[in-house]
């Protein structure tokens, strides 16, 4: 808890904290926008109207969450290495891995909350937009678990790489390579492709269905916990020279 | 003899590059050692050593009968270390730094006030760290050291930057540190003329090797019996280096 509470004092002024809730908020403004225009349109696709709701506005929404996780990945290692903080945080009595930690719970937080809200719009729109009857609370509770487990192999990617390069454009530019080619290779079938973990996040907005594929949700948490682990590792066992 | 750290052949290599080499010190509990040696000697490799920074390739050492890995954490409990170049978030003021350094630590929240004001930068203490000057952001880092007044300090050339009344105040500070409190210092500088107004014991280095250990009497004395003016200590330092780099060059030959 000590620990957790010394990573929020750090990341003070880095704009990391408010940077997910505020692509959640842009997202669920989005989602109001986007239904508000192409209510119609919408609603004419030869789909279940839930699956309307949840796959046709997901895309965006997931393009906004994904570049936020890239971003605040990206800066919530670089404050450790603009001043060369981190070499001082190697010389005192603290876990290094601990701190690696505390760091990917506070992203999976963010990422949480910004999902919640843009599920939250996706609730409100159809509540009020959806044909009488037709919205089901469960079946949005699932895909928002589903959005956001789909997400995180991304996010403890993108942590995990952010924290070996001291230059914050090299993630930054792994990251992009990883939405341009999961862009690319999300439409594809094989199962394989999805040791990608950019993949992973892009199936959902790929999908016609709502319903979460099982197959995606035992890769993304298998890639989640192999990143994190991966990381922690890292922190632990290869010093700072 | 009560040393606090002794280092038994450390050695430090990358790839065909030897950093340090077998280099054995001993650093009496309560002194001041002053670790010199030209740029590139081994001085800094040798401190992140016993700071775990990097990991010997051979050799070991022990810090107040504890050592590493295994006794990390207690080590780092009982060092203040300022290593090359201060390190700071410059997202933070300088006392917000010290305040996350207080926290690791465990510490009373006055250390940080009393560590600003041992450095001289209370006044600017709510200042961004990226907005200070070379000289105060130095004077960050030896306060990140200082913190909480541990019992042994090891400091990489911590005049690096400053002005001459800065070196000026900050090796008098140094200096005054073990009647301050009960502590031991490690300091290295490439000076021999900085290390000579503070330091108890020296330990030369020259290309990894450990050339000289002993107190400023010492290396007089066998400066003396070298035929070598004594007067001048730096001139006696550079001879030393300049003699060990020659027989380099010599071995090299062969």
């Amino acid at each position: 808890m000590r620990a957790l509470v010394i990573e929020l004092r750090k990341e003070k002024r880095t704009g990391i904290i408010p940077l997910l809730p505020a692509v959640g908020i842009l997202g669920a403004a989005y989602a109001f926008v986007n239904f508000l225009v192409r209510k119609d349109t919408l609603l004419g696709l030869p789909l279940a109207p839930m699956d309307v709701l949840l796959t046709q506005l997901y895309g965006m929404i997931m393009i906004l969450n994904l570049f936020g996780i890239v971003v605040a990945a990206c800066m919530v290692f670089h404050l450790e290495f603009k001043g060369s903080a981190i070499k001082k945080m190697y010389m005192l009595p603290m876990s290094v891995p601990g701190m690696y930690l505390c760091k990917f719970l506070i992203l999976t937080v963010m990422l949480f909350v910004a999902v919640t809200l843009e599920n939250l719009a996706l609730m409100k729109i159809g509540q009020n937009c959806l044909p009488q009857g037709t919205f089901e609370m469960g079946t949005l509770l699932r895909f928002t678990a589903y959005s956001f487990l789909t997400s995180m192999p991304v996010l403890s990617f993108m942590v995990l790489i952010s924290s070996r390069f001291e230059n914050m454009w090299i993630p930054l530019g792994v990251g992009v390579a990883g939405f341009l080619s999961g862009m690319a290779l999300a439409p594809s079938a094989a199962a394989v492709l999805m040791v990608h973990p950019f993949i992973v996040m892009f199936k959902p907005a790929v999908a016609m269905s709502a319903q979460p594929d099982m197959l995606v949700v035992i890769f993304a948490q298998i890639e989640t916990l192999l990143f994190l682990g991966l990381g922690l590792w890292m922190a632990k066992n290869l010093r700072y020279e | 003899m009560d040393y606090i750290i002794t280092t038994k052949q450390l050695t430090k290599k990358y790839k065909n590059f030897t950093s340090v080499n077998n280099v054995s010190i001993h650093v009496r509990r309560g002194s001041i050692y002053g670790f010199l040696g030209p740029n590139g000697a081994g001085k800094s490799t040798t401190m992140k050593m016993l700071l775990g920074l990097t990991a010997p390739t051979k050799g070991r050492f022990t810090i107040d009968g504890k050592q590493f890995p295994g006794d990390r954490l207690k080590i780092l409990r009982e060092i203040g270390s300022f290593i090359e170049a201060p390190s700071f978030y410059a997202n933070l003021t300088g006392r917000e730094n010290l305040d996350v350094i207080r926290r690791i630590l465990g510490l009373r929240k006055n250390t940080v006030e009393d560590a600003l004001e041992l450095v001289g930068l209370s006044e600017f203490g709510d200042r961004l760290a990226k907005k200070y000057s070379l000289g105060m952001k130095q004077r960050l880092g030896l306060a990140g050291a200082l913190l909480g007044r541990p019992p042994i300090l090891i400091l990489d050339e911590p005049t690096n930057g400053l002005d001459p009344s800065g070196i000026h105040e900050i090796r008098n500070l140094v200096k005054s540190l073990p009647d301050l409190y009960d502590c031991t210092i490690l300091i290295s500088s490439h000076m021999l003329s900085e290390i000579e107004l503070m330091a108890d014991d020296i330990g030369i280095l020259n290309h990894g090797r450990l050339l000289f250990e002993g107190s400023l009497d010492d290396l007089r004395h066998s400066t003396r019996q070298a035929k070598m003016s004594a007067d001048n200590l730096e001139d006696v330092f550079l001879s030393i280096v300049e003699q060990d780099n020659a027989a380099r060059k010599q071995r090299a030959k062969l």
